[in-house]
């Protein structure tokens, strides 16, 4: 009988595992989703051991999750553009110059602020979105040069001393309201990604830009819009943000892009976006790169040997996860 | 008319070479010069400053022959700034005890090095140049406050006696940077490295079709990179007194003036001369900067200086093509 | 009978399930212009480019000179005698005249790692000189010439070295009238000089007038070698074609009248470089062919119903006035499409099976903005299994599929949107019988189903075997029109290609 000697088989070659069949492989994928979160389990695991189970303690559980409201909502923006298959190296910049805005705009009127700084962060997206798809300039050089143009503006902005909000805004820093926010625009986001065509046309982009186009999928809008949207969402972040420190400084969202892009690769979406991207990447990987960020520093307190070991990770991760087979030449 | 007619063929003809490519390039330093000297006389474009501003492009002139390689070919990498900063602290150590022999070889040594480490990362590992050079960049700023903390001196990462500065001023800056540029020079075109790397980039298709070796030549491309990194960081070293190991990717910052001298010599292959084109071209960047400044332009907006030129630079020079799939 | 240079032993290629080569055994001789004709997809080409390394052979064997050729790349090919000079454009941009003669052979010139680059530019100059192409200048970059210039310094390219066998892939075509005769010119001199030529074109007068034996080769198979002063272009013809039409697949039905309902109008339609003033127009329940040779236009024509070109002049109107201007326009008035370019334009590789049936679409599957996933599934399903995909289920991904179940991918998701108009090009190529056969069978039910079909295919057999209506385009203006008949065969719309 046919699936005895599969079973045999298996039993007599030791690396069965790299030789499964179609319909094994296609059954294992739950096995592959669920793999970020194994990781992000074994992570807390093994630093709950190593720190003596001091990460566990509520402060820093309250530290870590003090840090991921403003990352997951930044994130998912992020994510979007990475699911299409583009990069984003501005969102610090954006989070910064929609921060200014916010405090300013927030001396009038909260509601107003936020409004604001959404609005900013809208603009400063359609300009990265503008030249990447209509002079179609790589997504990773455009957001590098909007990323050192709106940090310049950052900077100058705070050029005599950083700038705070209005008094009301530190009232809001309350663990409920932000966990509510942020759950609210997660939420948002997730039934947007899974239960509408825009969902699908993102994911299609991601792993065949073409293909899509030939059915039916507007790359070219589609990139804009998305570009737009993250930018609008980081503004939103950006209140939270404010409502977190009170004052913005020049360097306000500094390397929130390439802790972004570590915590999206860390919780499993694939460098090159495409088919395989999934919504609980953000989540878990936020997650993950919270308690690493938290965590490394009571084990090993050299900065830079954390920034050694989140390097190395980094590239053992992306070269485990990377969706080979949607790229064609790599460059 | 047959004399219009030889006049046009003539002008054709030149208008291929390399001279014109030269000229065109002298005649836009020339312009951007007269722009800022006109808006304001007193604080720009003096005989003495120009001097300076030529000084302070060499350096990225450097970097940006060696970034050459790597952009021909359609590949990047963002641990171009990490390799100064690494190179320059290796270097300064060595010279604490080996004098300017430590300087020179370790810039350089240590450059190469990286080169042929990145380069055999990108090779096996087959992720996108890009991607895998952040990567590199962290572990790389990590290693270069390793080396600072190794440095037992009293002012660990400077170079504070006169006694080995020599590259931060003439004759021995200028020396080093025309050998690079001789260097690229040299390699451009008495080698097949850089046939290779623009058949690469032209079409790695075909390129390997004809036997070429890619997976060599981007390794090669690589390693070449840093080698010139490593001769800009003895110069950077040298000019700054000394370096700053950093962390949190700010590193960065130093890619992108070699990196924008480097798109002047891409658009500028096609007329033959890619060396003049970044010499000339970071040459131009220097004095769009410093003539900002002299304009009172209050210097916090230099950030969105960098990005605003690079941004306007990649706009007229590489934009893709109609129908076609950029990421 | 001369001396034979070169011979190809029991030659085979395979591309998947493809027998695209077989069992070609043919030998050339010295001091010979050999031409080699077929119809597109005669393996002409495929045979050529195992000969020069860019294919790999499947099996069999070529000897050179009796020893046997064993290349991985067109340089080893190079250097054990054979070049050719390919369709498309075989110089590299960013690159000098010079840099493109000698790629891949400058060792010649270099002494201890060091470039001679005036030593080469000179010799260069010298070729290009000899060869008649002087204005053409070696250290130029090769980007300020024209695509005829680039083709001249690719033929000094292919021969400089004095090869022993040259092929010349279709050259003529992109060639004016003095660089053909410079190249005819080149071809005489290297058959006079003692070596081969193999000249492959589908100028059938231009072939009889320039060749000394001509080998036509049909569904990759070798038919007979004849000399070039004993034929006429006819009696090439009737051997490039000749076959049986073998019934099983096709439709056996003649003569039933088509509606004269009028779907779709294609207007004075042009794409620069591409077609010309194409007009069609379409009928209800007929199945429209479009042939021709493969760069005859018919594919952009494809994709300019579809709203896929660029720079498209010309109308390209709905039965109900709506102009067709792009993809989502044209697939929102129920029109689809099926590309040659099956991995790149109809698929979406690294994605499930499921996603590429839904994508088009999903604005119906979804109600208001809201898409349910157990809708989408069953919907996937249920196509699937309409035109019996082969798959582990609707998750899997489109990459482990074989072509002729990619193809089903393709056609389930247009027969999800219930498309009235269809384009498909080259929907059967590289797939197996059996499939074949399921999608003729599908046409001829959708056909029933009153659903127009446009079926753009270089084969010809499947255009006489279902089409109601066959244009032939030759050069991108339609050059052709034919109706369904009996008496109707390949020579007739041979006739129209050529």
């Amino acid at each position: 009988m046919p699936e005895q000697s599969t079973l045999e088989k298996k039993k007599k070659n030791p690396t069965w595992l790299w030789n499964l069949t179609p319909l094994e492989k296609n059954n294992l994928t739950w096995l592959r989703n669920l793999t970020p979160l194994f990781g992000m389990i074994i992570i807390i695991a093994v630093f709950a051991f190593l720190t003596e189970g001091n990460i566990i303690l509520p402060k820093n559980l309250k530290l870590m999750l003090s840090q991921a409201y403003v990352m997951m909502i930044a994130s998912m923006g992020v994510f979007f553009i990475m699911t299409a298959g583009g990069l984003d190296f501005s969102q610090g910049s954006i989070l910064g110059l929609s921060s200014i805005i916010f405090c300013w705009v927030s001396k009038t009127n909260i509601l107003l602020a936020i409004l604001a700084a959404i609005v900013t962060g809208a603009a400063m997206g359609a300009i990265n979105g503008l030249f990447h798809v209509k002079f179609k300039i790589a997504s990773f050089i455009v957001t590098i040069c909007t990323m050192y143009l709106f940090r310049g503006l950052c900077e100058y902005f705070t050029t005599n001393g950083p700038i705070a909000a209005s008094i009301q805004v530190v009232a809001l820093n309350l663990t409920w309201l932000k966990l509510l926010l942020t759950g609210v625009v997660l939420l948002g986001g997730f039934l947007a990604f899974r239960y509408t065509r825009l969902g699908a046309d993102i994911r299609a982009i991601g792993a065949g830009e073409t293909a899509a186009r030939y059915s039916g999928s507007r790359p070219d809008l589609t990139k804009f819009l998305i570009y737009v949207a993250a930018g609008a969402i980081t503004g939103f972040a950006s209140f939270i943000n404010v409502v977190k420190v009170g004052a913005i400084t020049g360097t306000a969202g500094s390397q929130l892009e390439t802790q972004i892009m570590l915590a999206l690769v860390l919780g499993g979406l694939p460098v090159s976006g495409g088919a395989k991207a999934r919504f609980s990447n953000i989540v878990v990987g936020t997650i993950t790169y919270c308690v690493l960020a938290v965590s490394l520093p009571m084990v090993l307190p050299d900065s830079a040997t954390q920034q050694l070991v989140r390097g190395i990770t980094f590239l053992i991760v992306v070269a485990l996860t990377i969706d080979r087979k949607s790229l064609r030449v790599i460059k | 008319m047959e004399l219009g007619d030889d006049m046009n063929e003539k002008f054709a003809k030149f208008k291929t070479g390399k001279y014109f490519g030269f000229i065109a390039l002298i005649v836009m330093a020339v312009l951007f010069w007269a722009f800022f000297k006109i808006l304001t006389p007193k604080n720009f474009g003096s005989g003495e400053l120009i001097i300076s501003y030529l000084q302070t492009s060499i350096q990225y002139a450097v970097g940006g022959c060696g970034f050459y390689f790597i952009v021909v070919m359609g590949l990047f990498d963002m641990s171009v700034g990490a390799n100064i900063v690494l190179s320059s602290l290796v270097g300064v150590l060595l010279s604490r005890q080996y004098g300017y022999w430590g300087l020179i070889l370790g810039c350089i040594i240590t450059g190469t090095l990286i080169g042929c480490f990145n380069g055999f990362l990108y090779s096996k590992i087959k992720i996108p140049s890009m991607i895998v050079t952040i990567g590199l960049m962290l572990i790389l700023e990590s290693v270069a406050n390793y080396v600072v903390a190794l440095d037992a001196s009293s002012f660990p990462g400077k170079l504070t006696s006169d006694s080995i500065l020599a590259f931060s001023r003439a004759p021995w800056n200028y020396i080093v940077a025309v050998s690079a540029f001789m260097l690229l020079a040299f390699i451009l075109r008495y080698t097949k490295i850089g046939t290779y790397c623009n058949a690469i980039g032209s079409n790695e298709y075909v390129a390997k079709s004809m036997g070429i070796n890619v997976e060599k030549y981007k390794r090669v491309g690589f390693i070449l990179l840093h080698l010139f990194l490593g001769v800009m960081a003895l110069l950077t070293v040298s000019y700054g007194r000394g370096m700053l190991a950093v962390t949190g990717m700010a590193s960065m910052d130093r890619n992108f003036k070699p990196l924008m001298g480097t798109f002047f010599g891409v658009a500028f292959k096609k007329y033959g001369c890619p060396v003049s084109a970044v010499v000339v071209g970071e040459f131009i960047i220097t004095i769009i900067f410093n003539g900002l400044v002299a304009l009172n332009v209050p210097t916090t907006i230099n950030d969105f200086i960098t990005g605003a030129v690079l941004l306007t630079i990649v706009t007229l020079t590489n934009r893709g093509a109609l129908g076609t799939v950029v990421k | 009978m001369g001396e034979v240079v070169l011979r190809s032993e029991n030659i085979n290629k395979h591309f998947g399930i493809t027998h695209a080569v077989q069992n070609v055994s043919l030998s050339f001789e010295k001091g010979e212009i050999h031409g080699l004709i077929g119809e597109n997809g005669s393996g002409k080409s495929t045979y050529c480019n195992m000969l020069c390394g860019i294919y790999s052979i499947s099996s069999g064997r070529f000897l050179l000179d009796g020893q046997e050729l064993k290349v991985k790349t067109q340089v080893d090919a190079n250097r054990s005698g054979v070049s050719i000079i390919v369709q498309e454009t075989g110089t590299l941009s960013g690159l000098t005249v010079a840099e493109n003669i000698f790629l891949g052979n400058e060792s010649r010139f270099m002494h201890g790692g060091i470039k001679n680059t005036a030593a080469m530019n000179k010799e260069a100059q010298d070729l290009l000189d000899k060869y008649g192409f002087g204005r053409i200048k070696a250290p130029v970059m090769i980007d300020h010439y024209n695509f005829e210039d680039r083709k001249l310094v690719e033929i000094v390219k292919a021969t400089y070295f004095n090869p022993k066998v040259v092929v010349v892939d279709e050259t003529t075509t992109a060639l004016n009238q003095s660089g053909r005769e410079a190249l005819f010119q080149h071809m005489n001199r290297i058959r006079n000089e003692g070596n081969t030529v193999i000249f492959i074109s589908h100028n059938l007068s231009e072939v009889i007038e320039h060749t000394d034996r001509i080998s036509i080769l049909r569904d990759g198979e070798l038919i007979d070698t004849v000399k070039s002063s004993e034929v006429t272009t006819d009696d090439l013809k009737r051997l490039m074609v000749g076959r049986e039409l073998g019934g099983r697949y096709y439709r056996t039905d003649f003569g039933e009248p088509i509606s004269d309902e009028v779907v779709l109008t294609v207007e004075n339609v042009t794409v620069p470089g591409e077609i010309e003033d194409v007009s069609i127009q379409l009928h209800r329940g007929e199945i429209l062919g479009i042939g021709g040779l493969s760069e005859c236009g018919m594919h952009e024509v494809g994709k300019a119903i579809f709203g896929a070109s660029y720079g498209r002049k010309g109308k390209v109107t709905l039965s109900n006035g709506t102009a067709v201007n792009s993809i989502p326009k044209a697939i929102k008035h129920s029109i689809a499409y099926a590309s040659k370019d099956r991995d790149n334009e109809a698929v979406i590789i690294a994605d499930s099976i499921r996603d590429n049936i839904c994508l088009p679409s999903l604005n119906d599957l979804s109600t208001g903005k809201i898409l349910k996933h157990s809708k989408l599934d069953k919907f996937a399903q249920e196509n699937a299994d309409r035109i019996s995909v082969k798959m582990t289920g609707i998750s899997q991904y489109v990459s482990n599929l074989s072509g002729g179940n990619k193809q089903k991918v393709v056609l389930a998701r247009w027969l999800g949107k219930n498309s009235d108009i269809l384009v498909l090009d080259s929907p059967t190529r590289g797939i197996d019988v059996k499939v074949k056969a399921d999608i003729y069978a599908l046409m001829g039910e959708l056909k029933k189903q009153g659903k127009s079909i446009i079926m753009i295919s270089e084969e010809i057999p499947e255009l006489l075997g279902m089409a109601d209506r066959i244009l032939v385009m030759k050069d991108g203006k339609v050059n052709g029109e034919y109706v369904r008949n009996p008496k109707l065969g390949e020579e007739d719309l041979i006739a129209k290609m050529i």
